[in-house]
């Protein structure tokens, strides 16, 4: 994985000093709270409804394991001993005191990580493909170019105050596994014609309030082009954004209401008189930062593992994780393992300090020193050896990280909800636990086969609602908690967004009336079909009769 | 009646204006104001910007948040009804 | 930057002018004034950009509501000056147009992106050599050792030193700098007492925290030289088995080695250039042009010990067999391998390319 030189240090310490030069001018009443906000939330920190929140970066979710033990340190020297993993493969922390925050500031520079643009309205971490390195499908490893797009877009000096935050994510396979399409833009690496790395560009999607699915704006651009082409993007945006109306401010307004065609016009008349030599990444930098994503050096192994073949024969509880939570890795002999952070009733994408220092011994014992965070709130141990999988399955079982659950009706996305958050209208935690409860029949969950369920708790969608197979917006109605169900949505390279199904319900009918959906989906589902494939052949009628039949028999 | 809440500065904790405007932690401590009283109160508040962050008003009823965020003023008094923070005070 | 109290006379226009009408009005106009509504509104910065991209080469500058803290903003996106209203922290403006001494994007200043920086910093060698040399024309001892220990070169550098007569001057220089940089020296086994007890002493009044003993090859010296007596019959070979190889073995991982020859001291240093390559790595020379009266006075003007030989008349001191007193007057640099005409260990040279005769 990269690592920091002189510059990235420098660029990293020195934006420390300026926070803690704006805290101070804060505290002495030289930047007012409405100056002092953009500032702080550029470097992560929010104020939520009970203290600050620091959302730190994890640039395109990859750690180490040095990484993953300070992130522990800090839940337990500044926090409750938790963080919270993010669908941007961020961790926040959910208590620290802003006095507090530019020596945790330190405490990250020491590993090569910061909190920088984690919000505000500029460009965020930039996410991509978890198997990123580990896919057979994959063209080429996506993160270099995920790097120099962190590199290019931080501290900005023309893109810090954009009309609204913007969101990249990076893939590199035709599968979609980034949710790319629900982005502000959207790449997808390709092999150019002159079998150089091209990218495919997206634009405009986005969830919120008004949600788009992003269209596309170039078919390929090479690589040596890219930042040009994004910065022509941007400043288009930038320059004709809305910024009178919040939630009409997002780049998808703005193409939606141009048109993606006349859209295109005005970000090429800005890609033609950019100086594009300027922003060409010499080639011995791309190399450079290449080579820190070489393969790392894995042994030549049977295809087969002995250990892990008598261990899913004489353990069911090991089969089962390894049919639900172990992937195949294009490396014979290895495998990509998921740590899921939704145990039966807990809060998705919570994981304690203790559990954190655990994962990072994983890691560096059996997984290069690497892991990863997914945008679906769980970890990722990228490169074990089959062999080791009964090993690694154990330790997690004494930790309770071993839920055999990856993408499962339970490995449900939850945003923190009303419980912390000051936009939140409804909570979603106690939602998300009371289905976990009501479906934690693992042969259940299996039976239904892979269904993703996403809940958010106001309409900023941080839960990617829009996008779940099963949707859950929680909603406020006069002063009481509603939620609205939709289905159908998805966030693959299928993406679409899910058809409200109905009158919203309260918070105790929710896990009830998905249960119903997912019986009926068993009833009629023809043999081999997806939740989702029988959602898009069928329509949301049945589900729909499913879940309000109960009501309507009632009524 | 109504109560002045906001932030506090130096590490986000809810705080009240008392009944004499100081900041308190607690809700049961929070001075409660009619009318003009009220936005006084407000205004006295905002004038200390390092300590009340961003302060506004809530109703009361019986001491208990009312009006249409009583839901989100309740948990923003007692904490988080569920998760990691309940077992750490 | 330009901290203006009142803005110029010229063109004014909101940020949220449309960028063809901002580029009508850049046109004819000598000085261009943007007027920011709200700090927030980022416009400005994009309207900027354009149009120097686009060739405006007038005055640009701020106006409004913005704060300290987007300074460099400004500056970067192509702005000469910002009008600061009444009450103003003009220090948090200077502060905050300073706090980063690199930035990523390429800018409408000079200032190189970090990755030009990255990439000249890996250049040739040769590319490399020119360069400094040219950077640093005219520039002291000093500014030499800077060029050479720049971060941004990414060299990894080290000084050789034999801690004879005169090398109080470098090391002195150095540890201004950076008392942690690596410093060599060729512990040949043949150094007189008095060296050895002066780079403790010097070493340690300079605060130096890397000085590295290099030790010839034990089985190679008692293959070559078993009874300690090869300086008597072939100097070179016994500099090549004491200094040469082991200095080859030290040097793994250093690409810049900085020594303290001048140009006075011997016929072939006397076209030292302050930068040169040799043998594929950078040697770096920042005495290059100081004579002894330089080296006496900086002596004196720092107060640093002397080697305890130079009272017996010694000059230049290399290993005691081949290290003898000149008289008062003569070129110091007589005293070594006197009566040969052999000027130069090798470990300048090269392996053994040069002929004693």
């Amino acid at each position: 994985m990269y690592r920091y030189d002189e510059f990235d240090t420098a660029v990293v310490r020195e934006r420390i000093e300026e926070f803690r030069d704006q805290v101070s001018r804060r505290v002495s009443g030289g930047l007012t709270e409405d100056e002092f906000k953009p500032l702080r939330l550029m470097n992560g920190v929010y104020l939520q409804l009970h203290a600050y929140m620091l959302r730190v970066a994890v640039p395109y979710g990859t750690m180490n394991s040095g990484q993953m033990r300070r992130l522990a340190r800090i839940a337990r020297v500044y926090d409750k001993g938790y963080g919270h993993f993010t669908t941007r493969t961020n961790i926040q922390y959910n208590w620290p005191a802003l006095s507090d925050v530019p020596a945790i500031l330190s405490e990250l520079a020491e590993v090569e990580m910061h909190a920088i643009q984690t919000s505000g309205n500029c460009i965020r971490n930039v996410t991509t493909d978890v198997f990123a390195g580990c896919a057979d499908d994959e063209i080429e490893d996506p993160r270099p170019w995920c790097e120099i797009l962190r590199q290019w877009s931080t501290i900005h000096p023309e893109f810090s105050f954009l009309p609204r935050k913007f969101k990249i994510a990076v893939i590199a396979a035709p599968k979609d596994r980034a949710a790319m399409r629900t982005h502000d833009v959207g790449l997808q690496l390709i092999r150019g014609e002159d079998g150089e790395t091209a990218f495919r560009v997206f634009v405009g999607g986005g969830q919120g309030r008004i949600p788009h699915i992003a269209q596309e704006i170039a078919p390929a651009v090479p690589g040596r082009d890219l930042l040009a082409y994004l910065t022509a993007i941007l400043r288009a945006w930038n320059l004709l954004g809305r910024r009178d109306n919040i939630h009409k401010a997002r780049i998808k307004i703005l193409v939606a209401s141009l048109g993606i065609d006349a859209f295109r016009e005005e970000v090429e008349r800005h890609f033609a008189t950019l100086r594009r030599e300027d922003l060409r990444v010499p080639d011995e930098e791309v190399a450079r930062i290449r080579a820190y994503f070489a393969p790392p050096p894995f042994a030549d192994l049977p295809r087969t593992s002995g250990a892990f073949d008598r261990a899913s024969l004489a353990d069911p509880d090991f089969a089962r994780f390894a049919r639900n939570n172990v992937r195949r890795h294009r490396q014979p002999g290895y495998a990509t393992l998921i740590i899921s952070l939704k145990p039966q009733g807990g809060v998705p994408g919570d994981i304690t300090a203790d559990q954190m220092d655990l994962v990072a011994d994983l890691a560096e014992r059996f997984s290069f020193d690497e892991v990863r965070a997914a945008y679906e709130q769980n970890l990722v141990l990228p490169h074990v050896r089959l062999d080791d999988t009964p090993e690694i399955w154990r330790r997690l079982a004494e930790a309770g990280l071993a839920t055999p659950n990856a993408d499962l009706v339970t490995d449900i996305i939850a945003c923190p909800g009303l419980d912390y958050c000051s936009l939140a209208n409804a909570r979603s935690i106690p939602v998300a636990q009371a289905l976990s409860e009501q479906l934690a029949d693992l042969d259940y969950q299996e039976r239904l086969g892979p269904i993703r369920v996403n809940m958010s708790g106001c309409i900023n969608a941080c839960g990617h609602h829009h996008v779940g197979h099963i949707g859950v917006l929680g909603v406020d109605r006069k002063g009481e908690e509603y939620y609205q169900i939709t289905v159908g949505g998805s966030a693959d390279e299928q993406a679409a967004l899910g058809e409200i199904v109905g009158r919203s319900l309260a918070a105790d009918e929710v896990a009830p009336a998905v249960g119903r959906a997912l019986d009926r989906y068993l009833e009629v589902r023809r043999e081999g079909e997806t939740f989702l494939q029988t959602v898009r052949r069928l329509g949301a009628d049945p589900f729909r009769d499913a879940i309000y039949g109960a009501f309507n028999a009632v009524a | 009646m109504k109560i002045v809440t906001a932030n506090r500065l130096s590490d986000g904790r809810v705080i009240y204006a008392d009944a004499s405007g100081d900041p308190v932690g607690a809700l049961d401590q929070a001075g409660r104001f009619d009318g003009d009283a009220a936005d006084l109160a407000l205004s006295q508040a905002a004038l200390r910007p390092a300590t009340f962050v961003n302060p506004y008003l809530v109703e009361v009823d019986g001491g208990r948040p009312s009006g249409r965020d009583r839901f989100k003023e309740l948990i923003r008094s007692q904490g988080p009804t569920v998760g990691n923070s309940l077992e750490r005070p | 930057m330009q901290w203006l109290d009142t803005a110029p006379e010229g063109a004014r226009l909101p940020v949220t002018t449309p960028l063809e009408e901002v580029e009508a009005a850049a046109r004819d106009a000598g000085v261009l004034v943007l007027e920011f509504d709200a700090f927030r509104d980022g416009r400005g910065f994009s309207l900027a950009a354009v149009l120097r991209e686009r060739g405006y080469r007038g005055r640009l500058i701020a106006e409004g509501r913005l704060i300290p803290d987007q300074a460099r903003h400004l500056r970067r996106s192509g702005f000469d000056g910002v009008v600061l209203g009444p009450g103003a922290d003009i220090e948090a403006w200077r502060r905050m147009d300073a706090a980063f001494s690199a930035t990523y994007q390429p800018v409408e200043e000079d200032a190189a992106p970090i990755w030009r920086r990255r990439t000249l910093a890996r250049a040739t060698p040769e590319a490399v050599v020119k360069r400094l040399n040219r950077e640093t024309r005219g520039g002291n001892a000093e500014d030499i050792l800077c060029a050479a220990l720049d971060p941004s070169l990414g060299l990894r550098p080290a000084i050789l030193s034999s801690f004879g007569a005169e090398a109080g001057v470098l090391l002195s220089l150095a540890a201004r700098v950076d008392p942690s940089i690596p410093v060599i020296f060729l512990d040949t086994g043949m150094h007189f007492l008095q060296t050895l007890a002066y780079r403790k002493a010097l070493s340690e009044r300079l605060g130096l925290t890397d000085v590295r003993l290099v030790t010839p090859d034990p089985s190679e010296r008692a293959d070559l030289d078993p009874d300690e007596d090869l300086w008597r019959a072939d100097p070179d070979a016994c500099c090549d088995l004491r200094k040469v190889r082991p200095l080859e073995r030290a040097l793994a991982g250093i690409d810049a080695v900085i020594t303290g020859r001048k140009r006075h001291q011997t016929l072939d240093r006397h076209d030292l250039r302050p930068f040169e390559l040799f043998q594929g790595r950078i040697r770096v020379n920042p005495l290059h042009d100081w004579s002894e009266e330089q080296v006496e006075a900086w002596f004196d003007a720092e107060d640093l010990p002397r080697h305890p030989l130079i009272d017996q008349g010694y000059r230049s001191i290399g290993c005691w067999p081949c290290t003898t007193v000149v008289k008062a007057g003569e070129d110091g640099r007589l005293g070594r391998w006197s009566g040969a005409a052999k000027t130069e260990c090798g470990i300048h040279l090269g392996r053994r390319t040069m002929s004693v005769g």
